[in-house]
């Protein structure tokens, strides 16, 4: 806290440096401003306006339509060519059974390795870490030829499935998420478990009604992040998803836009803004805790 | 735990021993099937990991690591076992017509069928079930009619078996029960369909020849094990495996090929090959430079998002706005700046032209193509730069600008001999972090213009934007007559060797490992 009064007290006196200077910075400052909104700005502004211009294969070239009307959306979810509706629905799917699965996996984890003490423990850590320095996106020829063998044999986990999706998404959680919350457990006194297991708790009844209920801050973060990263994914899917009903909605979008781009222009837009919504639901009620996931290690000194 | 009484703790043990018993009777079945079609890199890997749940659900040595051991076999599955199957496809051959292993394809070759010229003939008649399924009822030059059901064994029926009902003069019945008797003039309708039906169940199955005459199918290959050779029984040529695909001496080959060991053919490629090396370093270098420019772009816009507007009025609402682009989805911010550069749909190309009389080719030209992927690249990730740099900022004791100001440093030389210096400390292991991201970042490249415009006269297809790890993906997905695993998964492996390059230096710059104390 004394910390961060004494930057931004650092702060105002470069502030009245920089304000005594002259008037040109100050109007410089506003128009860099403004040129970095227009770039921030003008996509989100424009996929919107897009979407609401019923004019069905081309761009006016103006950034408002001039007689905005819903019919693209209305075609959205009406259409003969693409189960739009599926795509939105496979994906929030697989989405949530994703983090589900990936939030249990980690606090589980997380426990253990903060808790217990047990041979192989650090080289396990260890090991995560040098894993996860390997984009998962490298292995995504082996992925797919594995799959498709385990597929002959594990029907409900082959290509085409979602099963395997979730799967793969939810075994990425043993990673960089796992030692998040491990890091987080160390936080909270031992002294919470001890007095627990003298009054006869078991580990698990310490974990389950203890440890587990002042973890909210950490749980959100990790589903928050999984969230994302699965409902946003598109490489996996890409190449693991073959049907069209099976698509999530982000492989179907560029299916859409590369199949019937000079058509139904106007759809795709509706299709980008309506998919994009979730994410942003999350994000903004939710953005300090997808900063702390993300930033997670950044700033500690 | 010490509380709980020895019939619970016994109790929870045979439950234990339930569930991991009737684990390990599932994968053993599954893993048996997998040995006998050759499968074994996936059979071990599935073995070692079933070993490990097993020994971790039922050794009390293992408790604590019980609370992730399906965690670790889902890695275990899923992140390590990929990267070693990645070595193992860059040795092989595996691609379009090599599929396969070799009990598969000799599995797949044996199945196959051949009509023969000489063989049994039937005079047919066709039979249709409400459902659309197909019968025969066939009559041989001698001898009692047969009734032949996709899946079922052919046998010769009498009036009444099987609901077969009363013979006409023919000796054919009116009716099947189940089925219906077709009008010859809807059998030649149908005669396609019918003549690609299999019918009885295999090794004896009847096909349809002509209108007139069905005839018994024979195996056409079968699998000679002393010889270690596939023998046409048809015309009794011999094939011979020959680099994964079985060939006759005339230099005939069989599809589908199987899985072979190649040594480093596909690393020769990259060193032998000046046809291939010539342009894959082209690629290289391109991707150094896109990793390059979207890092250090995207760190300049954000650190200046954090320094320019302190302060200024209004500055919550600018980087609110600054902020936008962070919560949309990758794939759909691309694919909006996609269109929106797009000469006939986007506002961009008429806003350029209406200023400089004309406006670029982002789609066609190379060097547009790449300006454009770093323009989006950085509208993407300035946002995360704002935020790392806005909170690295803050833990810069402010003691240390003290002295500065004593020696009479102005703003400029403050952020150059202080700021910056110490910022990029701070920051170093996320930069490089963000490096060997942008490094393999797929989805730009690809989502914004597939790799393209393509490089000419390359003997593999390969785009003059495709960075390592979308060429990879050309190699095994786009084009599937000509896909090639092992080589992708030859230059997946060059990307891993990079990488760990990447990480042995981010190691430097950071106590990676200090999280595992």
């Amino acid at each position: 806290m004394q910390k961060t009064r004494s930057s931004a007290m650092w702060y105002d006196d470069l502030l009245k440096q920089l304000r005594s200077h002259d008037w040109l910075s100050l109007i410089g400052r506003y128009a860099v401003a403004l040129v970095l909104i227009a770039f921030a700005v003008a996509p989100a502004l424009w996929v919107v306006s897009s979407s609401l211009n019923p004019a069905k294969s081309l761009g006016s070239g103006s950034l408002w339509p001039k007689h905005p009307s819903l019919v693209n959306y209305d075609e959205l979810f009406n259409n003969d060519f693409f189960p739009y509706t599926t795509w939105l629905k496979n994906s929030l799917k697989i989405a949530s059974i994703s983090t589900a699965g990936t939030v249990t996996i980690t606090c589980l984890a997380g426990y253990a390795l903060s808790r217990f003490r047990f041979k192989g423990r650090r080289q396990f850590m260890i090991a995560i870490l040098i894993l996860n320095v390997f984009p998962s996106i490298l292995g995504m020829v082996a992925i797919y030829t594995s799959i498709q063998q385990l597929g002959l044999y594990i029907s409900a986990v082959g290509l085409d499935t979602h099963g395997s999706l979730i799967l793969i998404y939810v075994a990425g959680s043993m990673g960089i998420n796992v030692l998040m919350v491990k890091a987080y457990i160390d936080t909270i006194p031992v002294e919470l478990d001890e007095s627990a297991l003298v009054d006869g708790a078991s580990p698990w009844q310490t974990f389950r009604h203890i440890i587990f209920p002042i973890m909210r801050p950490i749980v959100i973060t990790i589903g928050v992040l999984t969230f994302i990263a699965a409902y946003g994914d598109f490489v996996i899917a890409r190449v693991l998803l073959k049907s069209s009903n099976q698509l999530t909605v982000m492989v179907g979008l560029l299916l859409f836009q590369t199949d019937r781009f000079d058509q139904d222009f106007g759809m795709i837009t509706a299709g980008a803004v309506i998919a994009a919504i979730p994410i942003i639901l999350i994000y903004i009620p939710l953005q300090r805790y997808v900063i702390d996931g993300l930033t997670a290690g950044s700033v500690k000194g | 735990m010490n509380q709980s009484s020895p019939q619970l703790s016994r109790l929870s043990y045979v439950i234990n021993l339930g569930v991991v018993g009737v684990m390990l009777v599932a994968m053993m079945r599954v893993i048996l099937m997998m040995m006998a079609d050759g499968l074994y890199p996936l059979a071990s890997a599935l073995s070692a990991i079933t070993v490990f749940l097993a020994l971790v659900y039922l050794r009390r040595r293992f408790t604590p690591v019980r609370w992730f051991g399906i965690g670790i076999a889902l890695a275990l599955l899923f992140t390590l076992y990929p990267i070693l199957f990645t070595l193992y496809l860059s040795v092989t051959n595996m691609g379009s017509g090599h599929l396969m292993t070799k009990p598969q394809a000799v599995d797949q070759l044996e199945s196959q069928l051949y009509l023969p010229e000489g063989g049994q003939t039937y005079g047919w008649t066709a039979y249709e079930s409400p459902g659309g399924n197909y019968a025969l009822w066939l009559l041989p030059e001698e001898g009692p009619g047969l009734l032949a059901i996709p899946g079922q064994s052919i046998e010769a029926v009498t009036v009444g078996e099987r609901g077969v009902g009363e013979l006409d003069d023919d000796g054919i019945p009116e009716s099947i029960e189940g089925y219906e008797r077709l009008p010859v003039n809807r059998t030649v309708a149908i005669i396609p369909a019918l003549g690609a039906i299999d019918f009885g169940k295999a090794p004896n199955t009847v096909r349809i020849r002509s209108l007139r005459e069905a005839a018994e199918l024979k195996q056409k290959y079968r699998y000679d094990d002393g010889q270690d050779a596939i023998v046409d029984e048809e015309t009794g040529t011999l094939f011979k495996p020959l680099k994964g695909t079985f060939t006759s001496v005339e230099g005939e080959e069989l599809t589908p090929g199987y899985i072979v060991y190649v040594g480093i053919k596909h690393f020769d490629h990259f060193i032998g090959n000046a046809r291939f090396r010539e342009p894959l370093f082209k690629i290289f270098g391109w991707n150094v430079a896109f990793a390059f420019w979207s890092v250090f772009l995207s760190f300049a816009v954000g650190l200046m998002v954090t320094l320019l507007f302190e302060g200024l009025p209004g500055s919550r609402l600018i980087r609110a706005l600054l902020i936008i682009p962070w919560p949309i989805p990758v794939l759909i911010s691309i694919l909006i700046w996609r269109n929106m550069l797009n000469p006939d749909l986007g506002f961009v190309a008429p806003a350029l032209e209406s200023i400089f009389g004309s406006s670029p080719a982002w789609f066609q030209d190379a060097a547009w193509t790449r300006i454009g992927l770093i323009m989006v690249n950085v509208w993407l990730s300035y946002p995360y730069f704002y935020v790392i740099s806005a909170g690295a900022i803050r833990s810069i004791p402010h003691e240390i600008y003290d002295a500065a100001v004593v020696d009479g440093a102005g703003h400029w030389n403050k952020f150059y001999h202080i700021t910056l210096p110490l910022l990029l400390r701070i920051l170093m292991p996320l930069l490089i972090a963000s490096f060997t991201f942008n490094f393999n970042n797929f989805n730009v490249i690809y989502i914004f213009n597939f790799g393209r415009p393509p490089m000419p006269d390359t003997i593999v297809p390969m785009g003059q934007t495709d960075i390592l790890i979308s060429f990879v993906y050309r190699l095994a997905f786009i084009n599937t007559n000509v896909t090639n695993y092992g080589l992708a998964a030859a230059i997946t492996v060059m990307l891993f060797f990079l990488i760990s390059m990447m990480v042995v230096f981010q190691v430097r710059f950071t106590n990676l490992f200090r999280e595992a104390e």
